[in-house]
């Protein structure tokens, strides 16, 4: 038995070759280090997998975890949490998905599941309280998500079973390929891809076990502060639960003109209205839905009730697929955006990567680096929905140039050459999403440090846009930027929404303090809880610094370096290579990273308690 | 020969598919009120989502047929202020109730194999106050009486 609340005290390691299972204790003073989710699954993937091995060998690791919160009724715990060496970006890699399947890896009595190895033949798990089974899934290879999902429930006899599982873009090795859960996605940097590599198409959970918090009054009594005080921030309060993440389509496209349009040649979008929130809700909006135990439900289904897309429905898109497919790709039809992204989900991939690759590939098509020859004879012009939805498919099969979408923008611009790796929109392989790196300075060095790269769920766009940061100001930031990432890790590691931040804090508060504390009984203080997302954040760091990650890959893109934004209300707004410089000192100093390399340095890690992480970095010779 | 007494009156946890978020929060908030722990496997409420519209919603409706009163061989439930009361000292957990309801309205709970039933949480359903969305009330409908 845990001293602490939350946990079930194990974790269960499955291996794909062996089929053989076996289980890792949890200790009290292992939780009360990692938390959960994020520092549970980067201690184990660093300490199981070598990072110079390629992320579809059968040794990398899927870890697919919980923290203390899931199976409680807290708000935003309705989640899990997947990570691995990712193929699109080959550093450590996470994904936060909504699902019940978080909470029923609980009740069936696991804090997490280490996926190793690969099967002989398509498989699935199903895994019921204490018991582990390797199914055939022969008959679900090939299918999409939603039918997998359907006949896995048909399979087992309950209609209320938790599934995740990939699609096709997944069993082909597609580098964005996603997980889903029931319309949720754990959707960035290739999760799907590595278990397609492992021939594992699903894994279904049922429990029959609880969880409980350790401090039942306590809890009560923050869950009590937290419905009166959720009433007074307008976002959590209105925004989400009515319009959900299309809102930002007006406040950041239209009042802040930082919504990248045509592969960020622009960041003002011209149509911003037709893509709008407001629009979305008022002419496609048929009900809210959320992810388990979550009382914002910012989540909605839409669906084209006219026009040429009549019929498209889909649980989405959110804000960052009506940049990706919408704007970015100069489409301005919602109904188009919504057949995407449930062809999208249906095949299995990652709606920000695919619309973002398809945007490069528009723009390589423009400049004549690419022909309608390498098309298939297909006009590959910016606005032509047809193509962005047709190659969805095409993508997921890797047929014709799909095979190079499928790549990601990164890989596909070294093949096509020419220059095109200037305006490529991503940062370390993974595509940036629709959170301005122009005309937000802290999102100019969130993204260039971010373990992950493009990913807005490292550093947060929130509190700039809010005005708790200014988005203009260099002075400050690295420190700002610092305290984003240290937020979002705890977030992950308890596996809870980032949208509590606005009113928890856009950085560590004693805010979040107060949460955990009820459920978990670690008395943690304010100081405790940073230096546990500091330890876990250089434990990312150290494993990328070991697959050669360096300071010179903490950059953006060129366009961004070199083109300010050239119209709008951010027109002028850019952050040049000095300036990123200068950032990036004033962070690697406060992060106690090497300013000359990015690497940890050995006092910042034994400060950490990472000693043995010091000790294996010297032993390669990357220590500073 | 079936009469309606307009006098009583029966409860219904009346439940509106399309407030419904699929929030699972009426699940976790019914476990906790009746065991001070967190599951669905000990929840007298389950809602199923099948595609993106269709949600439906299993509890007891306090059914004028009483299946599941019919199937008990061992006569351990009755019925009792509006709600399905379990004896626990007849009862042998059979799980024939189970099969009888088509409502879906009632589980074994997972320990003490006892079946789960919707007991209104002593009058003020714990499920219908907690609901984000309001998509639970509770109505009290016209009874009708063998
Ligand atoms: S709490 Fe309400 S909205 Fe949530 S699943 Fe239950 S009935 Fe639906
Ligand atoms: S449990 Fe089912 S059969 Fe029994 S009264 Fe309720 S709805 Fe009717
Ligand atoms: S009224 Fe009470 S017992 Fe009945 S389902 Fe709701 S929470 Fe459970």
């Amino acid at each position: 038995m845990m001293k602490y609340s939350g946990y079930k005290g194990k974790v269960l390691a499955i291996n794909l070759t062996t089929k053989k299972t076996s289980s890792i204790e949890i200790t009290d003073e292992f939780a009360r280090k990692y938390l959960g989710g994020n520092g549970f699954a980067v201690r184990y993937i660093f300490d199981m997998v070598d990072p110079r091995m390629d992320a579809f060998d059968a040794t990398n690791v899927v870890a697919m975890m919980t923290g203390p919160f899931q199976g409680i009724n807290s708000p935003t715990a309705g989640k899990y949490y997947m990570a691995t060496k990712s193929p699109l970006t080959n550093g450590y890699f996470d994904s936060v998905s909504g699902g019940f399947i978080g909470a029923q890896i609980k009740y069936a009595g696991y804090d997490g599941f280490l996926i190793t190895g690969k099967a002989d033949k398509p498989t699935y798990l199903f895994v019921e309280d204490g018991k582990v089974e390797f199914r055939p899934a022969e008959k679900l290879w090939g299918r999409l998500t939603g039918e997998t999902q359907e006949m896995i429930k048909e399979e087992v006899g309950d209609p209320n079973l938790c599934v995740s599982a990939i699609g096709p873009a997944g069993e082909n090795l597609v580098r964005y390929a996603c997980v889903i859960t029931e319309y949720r996605a754990a959707g960035r940097g290739g999760v799907g891809a590595v278990l397609g590599s492992k021939k594992l198409k699903a894994v279904a959970v049922r429990g029959s076990g609880t969880n409980e918090v350790a401090d039942p009054e306590a809890y009560e009594a923050w869950m009590q502060w937290y419905k009166e005080e959720a009433k007074k921030v307008p976002g959590l309060a209105v925004g989400l639960p009515t319009y959900g993440t299309p809102a930002l389509v007006a406040s950041i496209g239209k009042m802040l003109g930082a919504m990248g349009s045509y592969n960020h040649k622009t960041e003002f979008f011209q149509n911003w209205e037709n893509i709008s929130g407001e629009r979305l809700k008022k002419e496609f909006w048929d009900k809210d839905t959320a992810c388990p135990a979550c009382p914002i439900a910012c989540s909605k289904v839409f669906s084209a009730k006219s026009g040429k897309w009549k019929g498209a429905i889909s649980e989405g898109p959110e804000y960052e697929t009506i940049y990706s497919l919408g704007s970015m790709c100069g489409i301005d039809d919602l109904g188009a955006i919504i057949k995407g992204d449930s062809l999208c989900d249906e095949w299995g991939m990652d709606t920000v990567s695919y619309g973002v690759a398809v945007s490069f590939i528009m723009e390589a098509y423009e400049k004549q680096l690419i022909t309608r020859e390498n098309t298939d004879g297909v006009e590959f012009k910016f606005g032509n929905d047809d193509a962005m939805i047709a190659y969805i498919e095409k993508t997921a099969k890797r047929e014709g140039i799909g095979n190079l979408i499928a790549e990601g923008s990164l890989r596909a611009a070294r093949v096509i050459g020419g220059g095109s790796e200037r305006f490529a929109i991503q940062v370390k392989g993974l595509e940036i999403p629709g959170h301005s790196a122009r005309a937000l300075r802290g999102m100019s060095l969130g993204y260039a440090t971010a373990t992950r790269g493009g990913s807005h769920h490292d550093p947060r766009p929130t509190g700039e846009y809010a005005g708790a940061s200014d988005r203009k100001a260099v002075e400050g930031k690295a420190a700002w930027v610092i305290g984003t990432q240290q937020m979002t890790t705890i977030g992950d590691s308890l596996v809870n929404c980032h949208f509590l931040e606005r009113l928890l804090g856009f950085t560590l508060t004693q805010k979040w303090v107060d949460m955990i504390n009820p459920v978990t009984g670690f008395g943690y203080t304010l100081e405790e809880l940073t230096t546990v997302a500091e330890r876990i954040l250089d434990l990312e760091r150290s494993f990328n610094v070991r697959t050669g990650i360096r300071r010179k890959d903490d950059t953006l893109p060129r366009r961004f370096l070199e083109e300010p934004i050239p119209e709008g209300p951010s027109q002028g707004m850019h952050t040049d290579e000095p300036t990123l410089n200068r950032m990036l000192d004033e962070f690697y100093v406060i992060k106690g990273w090497d300013p000359k390399t990015g690497i940890p340095t050995k006092e910042k890690l034994i400060r950490m308690g990472l000693e043995d992480v010091a000790d294996r970095l010297a032993k390669e010779g990357i220590s500073c | 020969m079936s009469v309606v007494v307009a006098q009583e009156k029966k409860p219904l946890i009346r439940f509106d598919i399309k407030k419904c978020a699929f929030c699972k929060i009426c699940e976790l908030s019914c476990s906790k009120y009746h065991y001070k722990k967190f599951g669905d496997s000990i929840s007298r409420i389950t809602i199923i989502r099948k595609g993106p519209l269709m949600f439906k919603c299993h509890i007891c409706t306090r059914c004028e047929k009483r299946f599941c009163i019919t199937a008990c061989p061992t006569k351990a439930l009755s019925y009792k202020g509006g709600n399905i009361v379990v004896d626990p000292k007849l009862c042998n957990s059979c799980g024939d109730c189970v099969k009888a309801c088509p409502f879906h309205g009632i589980r074994l709970h997972p320990e003490t194999k006892l079946p789960l039933i919707c007991d209104l949480c002593d009058g003020d359903p714990s499920c219908v106050k907690d609901c984000p969305k309001g998509a639970l009330s509770l109505v009290w409908l016209p009874e009708v009486r063998k």
